[in-house]
């Protein structure tokens, strides 16, 4: 939508600088003084040969109130609003058009500002990436921990063993000769840049700190697992279905009345998931469409919300989580996690995922869960002693946006925006619903076997449209033979491998046909 | 491929490193604790000489031509007859997902560059069951 042009500052200034008053540039217009009084208050729109007139009269270029410029800068100030790292001063992106007309410089400055911020927080996190990333860099600090571990060990040996023989211990002399001396020096450099590289960068949005949290505690919190064998005992109870007992649990414990609603007469901006929990009138809403497993994981959800409140609390209570809102979110985020914990208890899910050899849809219907809900417990199976295969989690909507994110160790993914277009979190776009395996190598040689699928939103009403996710499972390529998705792909063959990269801007393939945007590995 | 083993009671260990002065290095100190050594300079000649004549430990580098030593561990673990081998990574990467994938592969020891020549020889000896570390 067109943004109205905020010139009415401009067209002040200047009669004021011609020495006229507002009475005598709307004569010489033919308007009214309480008219031009609204123009240059921004309180109407003004265009045609009216701003002609107006123009001449100030001695400007009709493009100088055309207001294009000023438009521009409202657009863009509106964007920096909706910035995450500037969210929690709730900016209204409707005073924009004010600050433009009134000082124009300094909206011109902050958006100068905001830019250079963006560009040296990018900068930030493509060095770091960098370290990571670089095959050149990787391949440098491999062979200069080879000269040290060369140089080191022999001038043990020549320090130690004095019963050298002349010939022996020339020989070895050669060695460290042949080593740079400075090697030692250059790999604790590079190593100390590769730990620059491992610290965490702090976290600019709240979404992004619940994030840091998850993996930081690899998606694993023990005392939620404790709690939710006992919760899961007490709703067996309750009733024979899972949601059958589910339900008079909240009923019974709780005096909550689970009721369905159809999409047509429910206010559906309420809903989420495709459920409403009005907690004045103790009332949990669903929609007709509800699949039954989000009937099932939200009557949990809830249940787990009003049982364990403080422990939750008491688990969102975490250093990496500065503000309110992060713990607020972090608060709904485990209370997912319990849910999930409650709804498939981690014995048994281990079991059946390790006896099924991790097939997702084979657990779906085990569980009577979504295919989502399997993918993110599978990423929880790391109780020390009793691990299930270390398991990457991407999600990402139709525009390539990564929404969802639990990284492995060593996985290159970017920290926001979108991945290399290659991997099948994208391809399985072009193939709804149907499962794609790829082997995928990183310019680093890091190899990983990733597994995509749509998952598919469907509408209450004729009206909405259907809506697709895409999502990802990855393990490191060691593991991929303990899974249904490795059987009948080749391993051994490097050339099998798809190269791929974390995306573009940090993917130093120069030879990629797929290439989207520059790379800045190689560019700066 | 050197061997200098002719004392069938020294513990044998089979060097898989693909620098030359590095192999040098190890041989000497390993030889001088006592144990015989072999010495291979990729994956697929290491997964070989196992099957020719399992070593009592595996000194295995994880960069390796051909087959890294992923693949190397992967492969002795998944043997009929070497599965039980005491393998010992040596790498230059040393972070902390190599570790970690090592030790999910089954890894008895992980030692990163530059090493210590005594740390290679009592991880080295201590696996081959040879008691104290000699000197």
């Amino acid at each position: 939508m067109a943004v109205a042009a905020p010139i009415g500052m401009k067209v002040r200034t200047r009669r004021k600088a011609r020495g006229l008053t507002q009475k005598a540039l709307a004569q010489k217009v033919g308007i009214s003084a309480s008219y031009l009084n609204l123009i240059e208050s921004d309180r109407r729109a003004v265009g045609g040969s009216l701003l002609q007139r107006i123009a001449e009269q100030l001695g400007l270029e009709l493009a100088d109130l055309s207001g294009d410029q000023e438009r521009r800068l409202v657009e863009r100030l509106g964007e920096l609003a909706a910035d995450p790292s500037i969210l929690q001063h709730r900016i209204d992106p409707g005073t924009a058009s004010a600050l433009v007309s009134r000082h124009p410089d300094w909206a011109a400055a902050m958006l100068s500002l905001s830019r250079a911020v963006r560009d040296a927080d990018q900068q930030i996190t493509a060095l770091t990436d960098r370290l990571d990333q670089d095959p050149a860099l990787m391949e440098a600090v491999h062979q200069v921990l080879n000269n040290a571990a060369a140089v080191r060990s022999t001038m043990e040996i020549l320090s130690s063993v004095e019963d050298l023989p002349t010939e022996q211990r020339a020989r070895f002399v050669d060695i460290v000769l042949s080593q740079s001396g400075e090697l030692s020096g250059t790999a604790e450099r590079l190593v100390a840049l590769f730990s620059v590289g491992n610290t965490r960068n702090r976290s600019l949005s709240p979404a992004e700190e619940v994030d840091d949290f998850l993996i930081q505690n690899q998606s694993y919190f023990p005392p939620l697992e404790d709690a939710a064998r006992d919760l899961r005992r007490e709703i067996r109870s309750f009733g024979q279905t899972i949601e059958g007992a589910l339900t008079a649990f909240l009923v019974q414990r709780f005096d909550i009345s689970v009721f369905n609603r159809s999409p047509v007469d429910a206010d559906l901006s309420r809903f989420r998931n495709h459920c409403h929990y009005d907690e004045a009138n103790r009332v949990l809403l669903f929609l007709d469409n509800a699949p039954p497993s989000t009937r099932q994981f939200q009557l949990a959800r809830l249940a787990c919300q009003l049982t364990a409140p403080d422990l939750i609390d008491a688990v969102a209570r975490d250093e990496l989580l500065t503000s309110d809102e992060a713990r607020t979110r972090a608060r709904g985020a485990l209370a997912s996690w319990l849910a999930a914990a409650a709804l498939f208890p981690y014995e048994t899910f281990l079991e059946d995922a390790v006896r099924h050899r991790y097939d997702v849809e084979l657990l779906r219907q085990r569980f009577s869960a979504s295919v989502e809900q399997i993918c993110q417990r599978l990423v929880s199976l790391r109780k020390p002693g009793a691990e299930g295969i270390p398991f990457g989690f991407l999600r990402a909507d139709p525009s390539g946006h990564i929404s969802k994110r639990f990284p492995i160790a060593g996985l290159p993914v970017p920290r926001s925006g979108n991945g290399c277009p290659l991997w099948p979190l994208y391809g399985a776009f072009q193939t709804p619903d149907r499962v794609i395996r790829q082997l995928a190598e990183f310019p680093n040689g890091s190899r990983y076997l990733f597994i995509g699928r749509t998952v598919r939103h469907e509408p209450a009403l004729f009206h909405e449209a259907p809506f697709l996710h895409a999502v990802m499972l990855a393990c490191d390529v060691v593991h991929a033979d303990q899974t249904v998705y490795a059987d009948g792909l080749d391993f051994a063959a490097r050339h099998m491998a798809t190269p791929v990269g974390p995306n573009c801007r940090l993917c130093s393939r120069s030879d990629c046909l797929h290439r989207g945007e520059d790379s800045i590995l190689y560019s700066r | 491929m050197t061997d200098s083993g002719a004392d069938r009671s020294a513990k044998q260990i089979l060097i898989a490193e693909d620098e030359p002065n590095i192999v040098e290095l190890l041989t000497f100190i390993l030889e001088r604790a006592g144990c015989v050594t072999r010495a291979v300079t990729d994956g697929e000649a290491a997964i070989a000489e196992i099957r020719r004549e399992a070593p009592d430990v595996l000194l295995l580098d994880l960069m390796l031509p051909k087959h890294d030593g992923y693949a190397v561990l992967k492969a002795v673990r998944g043997s009929a007859d070497n599965a039980e081998l005491p393998v010992v990574m040596l790498t230059a990467k040393g972070q902390e997902r190599d570790r970690k994938v090592a030790e999910s592969l089954g890894v008895n020891a992980f030692i990163t560059k530059p090493f210590s020549n005594q740390d290679v020889v009592d991880q080295v000896l201590a696996l081959a069951g040879a008691g104290a570390p000699a000197r």
